[in-house]
C-alpha cells in the first residue's frame, strides 16, 4: 500500500519537475541564440533561448574548411586526371588533348608557373553524385580542384548539377584534335621515314617513345 | 446572485427572433459556438499549440506566413481543402464518411450548454452538466466508426484503444463532476456560475471555497485529458506506435474535421472544469476596499472574456503537459483509471458529501 | 485439463489462477493478426520492417526483415582503393562516422604496420568521443520520441548541433567526415579547437542534468521502460551483443578497456553498468541509463585528452600517411568500440593491389538486432516500440 502511494508521489513530483523545465524554456523563448559560426569566439556565449534560424535569411555560416560544392579552377588545371582516378564514385569526367608544341604558349602556365601540356575540353563534375569525401582535392597536384563552403546549390533540373569546367568549346576541341592527329600522323610518317632511312643505313632504330602509363588499372 | 435577473437575456432575445416562419434567431444562437470553435481552433488551437510547443522546445515555430506566422493555419486549411479526398477502396464507405462527422457533431453538441457569459447560452438545460458528459461520449462512436471503417490495422488498434480508454475514463470524470454538482446542488451550467459569484471574486470559486474541491478538480482534469485523447493519454493516435491511430487513412477536410473536433472538445472540457470548479464567467478579481474590481469586471462581455480565458488557460496546461510527458502504455492507462483515479474519485465523493452535510 | 485440438487452441484462452485452478475460456473466437510494422513506420528508425503476429495488443512473434538500405558496402570495398573506402565507412553508421572510420583505419594501419603520431591519436580520440556523445544524444532523443516525449528529442538535437558544428569546423563535413585517414588525419585541428571543445564541455554538463530530469527520471518514462525487454547476461553474450546493449545486461565489457586501442589505456574512465537500483538489470531502461552515463564518461575522456594533447609546432597531420597504400599480403581483424557496440573490419590483402581482396564489416546493430525475435515475444505493441528504441539501430549499419 505504501508503494502505491509512493508511486503516486514520485509520479507527481517528477512530472512537476519536467513541467518546470519546459515552462522555463517557454519563458526563455524571448532570447535567441543568434547565428555565430563555430569559429566565432563568442559561439558558446549565446546558447540559451530559441536556437533555430530562419534559413534562407539567416544561416549558420559554413566554416572555411567546409566541403560542399566542388570547384575547379581550369586555368590551373594541368589535366593530369588524378582526381578522376581517385574519385570513389566516378563523378568526375575528364577528356584531354595533348597540346601541340606550337600551342604551348597559348595553353599557358599555372599560377605556380608550371607549363600546362594538356587541353582539357571536358572537365565535368556531377555534383549530384559527389559525396564530398574530399579525396580528389587531396590528390590534386596543383590545388586547382577545391571544395567550396557553398552549401546550397539546389537545381530544378538534375542535368544542371553537372558542372562543366572544360576550357575548350566543342569546335575548338575538334580543331585541336585534328591538329594533334595531323601532327602525330606527320611525326609518325617522319619516324617511319627515319626508320626506313636508318634501316637502309643499317643502324638500329631509336626506341619509340614510351606509351603513357595506365595507372587507372592498378 | 445579483446577476440572476439579467441571466440568458441575449440568447433568449435572439432565439425569439423569427424570419417569417423560419427561426433565424435559433440558427444564429447555434452558429455562434460553431464560429467560435472554428476561429479558436484556427487561431489559438493550432497556431497556439505550434508556437507553444516551439517555444518549449527552443524553436521558432511557424514564421513565414504573415507576421510571426499568424496566417500559417489559414494556409494549412487551404492546403487541406485542395487535397484529394481519398476513400480507400477496401474501406466501409458509409462508416468511413460518417466517422469524422459524428465526432465533430459530438464535440459541437456539447457547446449547447456552455454559457458564454451570463447573458448567452445555447440552451439553459436544468440537466446541462449531465447532458455535457453524455453527449461527449458520442465521440467514441465517431472514433470507432472511422477506425473500423478505414479497414486499416493501425486504425483498428487506435479505435479499440480509444473506446476502452474513453469509456473507462468517463467514470472518474463523472464522479468528479458529481462532486461539483453536490457542492452546488444543481446540474444547470448557468446556476453553477451564479452560485460561485460574489464580491470576493476567486474566493467564491468552489476550488478555493471548498477544502475538498481540489481532489475532484485534479481527477477531472486528468480524466478530461484522457477523454480528449491528449498526451500523455494519446494512445489512440500514438504516432510512434500506431502511425496516426484511428485517422491514419484520412486526408483533406475529413482529417481537418478530426482536428476541429479535437480542439473543440479540448475547449469543451476546459470550459466545463472552469465552470464547475472555477466560477465560469465570474471575474476572479476581488473587491478590495474601495476598488470594486469584481463589480467592474463582471457583466455579459466580461463574462465571455473570463470563461474563454479560463478555458484557454486549461488548454495551455494541456499543451504544456503534452510537450513534456511521455505516453503511457495501454495497461498503465487502465491502471491509472481503475486503480488510482476511480478510488480517489469515490473518496472525493464521500468527503464532499460529508462536507456538504456538516459544513 | 482436457486435451484441446490445435484449431481449438487458437480460440481458447487458458488462464492459470494463483491457486493453480485452471480456467478455460472457450469460443473467444480470437485470431492472430499479422501486422507489418515498417518499413515506413515512425518508430522503426529508418527502414526496418517487423512482421508481427499479434494477438490483440500482444505480440506473439516479431520477425525483423532487413535489406531495405543495402548498399553493397563489402562488395564495393573490393572495387575502390583503401583511402576510398573510408568515406563509405562513414555511411555505414552515419550517426557515428568518426568511430567507424577509426575502426577501419586501425585495421589498415595494422596491415601496413605504421606508426601514428601521438597528436593524431589524441585528436582521433577526441573526435570519436565527441561523435559518441552526438550519437548517444540521438539515441536518447529518439527513444523519447518512441515513448511519446517529443521535447527531449529537440533538446538533444540542439546540443548535438554544437558537436556537429565542431566536427564540421575541423573536418569540413557535418556527418560524413572522411576525417580520420589511414595513417593520419585529413587536417590538423584549428588553433581554437581545444578552447572551443572545453567550452562545449562546460556548456554541456548542466544540459545532461536537465535531460535526465526531463526524461530519465520521469516516472512515466521509467514505468514504460523498466522491466521491458529483459535480456539476461548469458543470453546477451550468446547473441554476441556488444556495447551499451551488453553493458545494459550487467556485463562490464568495453573494447576501449578489454581490447585497448589508440591511447585509451592512458586515460582514466569507467565502464558504466547499471547498478540495479533505478532499473532491473538487462531491461530497456538499463540500456538507456548506460548510454546516459557513457555521455558523462566521454566528457571525462575529452577533458583528459585536452589536457594531455601535445602541441606540435608546424604539425603535419598527413606526415605518416604512406604515398601509396599497398599493404603486404595478409589479413587483419580490427575492432573498435562504436556507440552501438563492437564494429569490426576483417580485411584481406593480396599484397599486390591497392584494393582489399575482401573486406568484411562486423556491424554492431545487426548483431544486436538479431535478438529482436527473442525480446519481442509476448510483449505489447507499445513495448515493442520501446524495445526497438532501446536497441538503438542505425539501418545504414544494419544493412550496409
Amino acid at each position: 500500500m505504501s508503494e502505491y502511494f509512493s508511486n503516486i508521489r514520485i509520479g507527481a513530483t517528477t512530472i512537476a519537475t519536467g513541467l518546470a523545465i519546459t515552462l522555463r524554456h517557454f519563458f526563455n523563448a524571448i532570447h535567441r541564440k543568434g547565428d555565430a559560426g563555430i569559429d566565432d569566439a563568442d559561439y558558446f556565449k549565446q546558447v540559451d533561448g530559441l536556437c533555430t534560424l530562419q534559413y534562407p535569411r539567416e544561416a549558420v555560416p559554413t566554416p572555411a574548411l567546409g566541403r560542399y560544392r566542388l570547384y575547379n579552377d581550369i586555368d590551373d588545371c594541368i589535366g593530369c586526371g588524378q582526381c578522376e582516378r581517385a574519385c570513389p564514385i566516378e563523378c568526375i569526367t575528364i577528356e584531354t588533348i595533348k597540346t601541340t608544341a606550337d600551342d604551348l604558349a597559348a595553353c599557358g602556365k599555372t599560377s605556380q608557373g608550371q607549363q600546362k601540356r594538356m587541353w582539357v575540353p571536358v572537365f565535368d563534375i556531377d555534383v549530384a553524385k559527389c559525396m564530398t569525401c574530399g579525396i580528389c582535392v587531396s590528390v590534386c597536384p596543383t590545388e586547382c580542384l577545391v571544395h567550396t563552403p557553398v552549401s546550397d546549390f539546389s537545381e530544378f533540373d538534375v542535368r544542371n548539377m553537372i558542372y562543366h569546367f572544360g576550357n575548350l568549346s566543342n569546335i575548338e576541341a575538334e580543331a585541336k584534335k585534328k591538329k594533334l592527329a595531323e601532327q602525330q600522323a606527320q611525326a609518325a610518317k617522319e619516324k617511319a621515314a627515319a626508320a626506313a632511312a636508318a634501316a637502309a643505313s643499317g643502324t638500329a632504330p631509336a626506341p619509340a617513345a614510351k606509351p603513357p602509363a595506365d595507372e587507372a588499372g592498378e | 446572485m445579483s446577476q440572476s435577473p439579467s441571466l440568458n437575456t441575449w440568447s433568449d432575445a435572439l432565439s425569439g427572433f423569427h424570419l417569417g416562419w423560419f427561426p433565424l434567431g435559433l440558427v444564429i444562437v447555434a452558429a455562434i459556438p460553431l464560429v467560435f470553435i472554428a476561429l479558436y481552433a484556427l487561431t489559438y488551437g493550432v497556431y497556439g499549440e505550434r508556437k507553444i510547443s516551439a517555444f518549449m522546445q527552443d524553436r521558432l515555430g511557424p514564421m513565414e506566413v504573415g507576421k510571426w506566422g499568424i496566417l500559417q493555419t489559414l494556409a494549412d486549411i487551404l492546403k487541406l481543402l485542395q487535397k484529394e479526398d481519398i476513400v480507400p477502396t477496401a474501406a466501409d464507405k458509409f462508416l468511413f464518411v460518417i466517422g469524422p462527422l459524428v465526432m465533430f457533431v459530438g464535440s459541437f453538441l456539447a457547446f449547447a450548454v456552455l454559457p458564454f457569459g451570463p447573458a448567452f447560452i445555447g440552451a439553459d438545460l436544468n440537466v446541462g452538466l449531465f447532458y455535457a458528459i453524455g453527449i461527449v461520449a458520442l465521440e467514441v462512436v465517431g472514433i470507432l466508426a472511422s477506425g473500423w471503417g478505414s479497414n486499416n490495422k493501425w486504425a483498428l488498434y487506435g479505435a479499440v484503444r480509444s473506446v476502452a480508454q474513453i469509456v473507462s475514463y468517463e467514470i472518474p470524470a463523472s464522479m468528479a463532476l458529481l462532486c461539483g454538482a453536490m457542492m452546488s446542488g444543481t446540474l444547470s451550467m448557468q446556476q453553477f456560475s451564479v452560485l460561485q459569484s460574489g464580491p470576493y471574486g476567486f474566493a467564491h470559486f468552489y476550488l478555493f471555497n471548498n477544502p475538498i474541491a481540489w481532489l475532484p478538480f485534479i481527477i477531472y482534469f486528468i480524466a478530461s485529458l484522457a477523454e480528449t485523447n491528449r498526451a500523455p493519454f494519446d494512445i489512440p493516435e500514438a504516432e510512434s506506435e500506431l502511425v496516426a491511430g484511428f485517422f491514419t487513412e484520412y486526408t483533406g477536410m475529413k482529417f481537418a474535421m478530426f482536428f476541429l473536433a479535437e480542439y473543440g472538445s479540448m475547449f469543451m472540457v476546459s470550459a466545463v472544469i472552469s465552470i464547475v470548479f472555477l466560477g465560469g464567467w465570474n471575474s476572479p478579481l476581488p473587491n478590495i476596499g474601495g476598488f470594486a474590481l469584481n463589480d467592474l469586471t463582471n457583466g455579459p462581455v466580461w463574462g465571455a472574456f473570463w470563461i474563454i480565458m479560463k478555458g484557454f488557460f486549461f488548454i495551455f496546461v494541456q499543451m504544456w503537459l503534452r510537450w513534456t510527458l511521455p505516453r503511457l502504455r495501454v495497461d498503465q492507462l487502465m491502471y491509472l483509471c481503475w486503480k488510482v483515479l476511480t478510488p480517489f474519485a469515490f473518496v472525493a465523493f464521500v468527503l464532499t458529501a460529508i462536507w456538504e452535510i456538516y459544513k | 485439463m482436457q486435451e484441446l485440438g490445435k484449431a481449438e487452441l487458437n480460440s481458447t484462452r487458458i488462464i492459470r489462477q494463483d491457486d493453480n485452478r485452471v480456467v478455460i475460456e472457450k469460443d473467444l473466437d480470437t485470431e492472430y493478426m499479422v501486422l507489418s510494422m515498417g518499413p515506413q513506420h515512425p518508430s522503426t528508425h529508418g527502414v526496418l520492417r517487423l512482421e508481427c503476429i499479434t494477438d490483440g495488443e500482444v505480440v506473439v512473434e516479431a520477425e525483423p526483415y532487413l535489406g531495405y538500405l543495402h548498399r553493397c558496402f563489402e562488395k564495393y570495398c573490393e572495387k575502390v582503393d583503401y583511402p576510398g573506402i573510408v568515406p563509405y565507412t562513414d555511411r555505414m553508421d552515419y550517426l557515428a562516422g568518426m568511430n567507424t572510420e577509426l575502426a577501419f583505419c586501425l585495421g589498415v594501419e595494422k596491415l601496413l604496420d605504421i606508426e601514428i603520431p601521438r597528436r593524431v591519436e589524441f585528436i582521433r580520440v577526441i573526435v570519436s568521443e565527441l561523435n559518441r556523445i552526438a550519437s548517444h544524444l540521438v539515441a536518447i532523443g529518439t527513444y523519447g520520441i518512441d515513448l511519446g516525449a517529443f521535447t527531449p528529442f529537440l533538446f538533444c538535437f540542439r546540443d548535438r548541433e554544437h558537436i556537429l558544428n565542431l566536427l564540421e569546423w575541423i573536418s569540413g563535413a557535418r556527418m560524413l567526415y572522411n576525417y580520420i585517414w589511414i595513417g593520419g588525419l585529413s587536417f590538423d585541428v584549428p588553433a581554437d579547437f581545444k578552447k572551443r571543445v572545453a567550452e562545449f564541455v562546460t556548456y554541456f554538463k548542466p544540459k545532461t542534468r536537465e535531460l535526465q530530469q526531463l526524461l530519465t527520471e520521469n516516472e512515466i518514462f521509467v514505468k514504460r521502460t523498466r522491466g521491458v525487454g529483459m535480456m539476461p547476461a548469458e543470453v546477451a553474450i550468446n547473441y554476441a551483443w556488444s556495447g551499451p546493449m551488453l553493458r545494459g545486461s550487467g556485463v562490464k565489457w568495453d573494447l576501449r578497456r578489454n581490447d585497448p586501442y589508440s591511447i585509451y589505456p592512458e586515460l582514466d574512465f569507467d565502464v558504466p553498468v547499471p547498478d540495479g537500483k533505478l532499473s532491473d538489470i538487462g531491461d530497456s531502461l538499463s540500456r538507456h541509463l548506460v548510454r546516459a552515463l557513457e555521455i558523462e564518461e566521454s566528457l571525462k575522456i575529452i577533458e583528459q585528452c585536452l589536457d594531455k594533447m601535445p602541441e606540435v609546432e608546424g604539425f603535419n597531420s598527413r606526415s605518416a600517411i604512406p604515398k601509396k597504400i599497398r599493404p603486404k599480403a595478409g589479413e587483419v581483424y580490427a575492432r573498435a568500440e562504436n556507440p552501438r557496440g563492437e564494429v569490426g573490419f576483417y580485411i584481406v590483402s593480396d599484397g599486390k593491389s591497392t584494393k582489399p581482396l575482401r573486406c568484411k564489416a562486423r556491424s554492431s546493430c545487426f548483431v544486436n538486432l538479431a535478438a529482436m525475435k527473442d525480446l519481442s515475444k509476448g510483449q505489447l505493441i507499445p513495448d515493442l516500440v520501446a524495445i526497438i528504441g532501446s536497441i538503438d539501430i542505425v539501418l545504414g549499419e544494419v544493412d550496409r
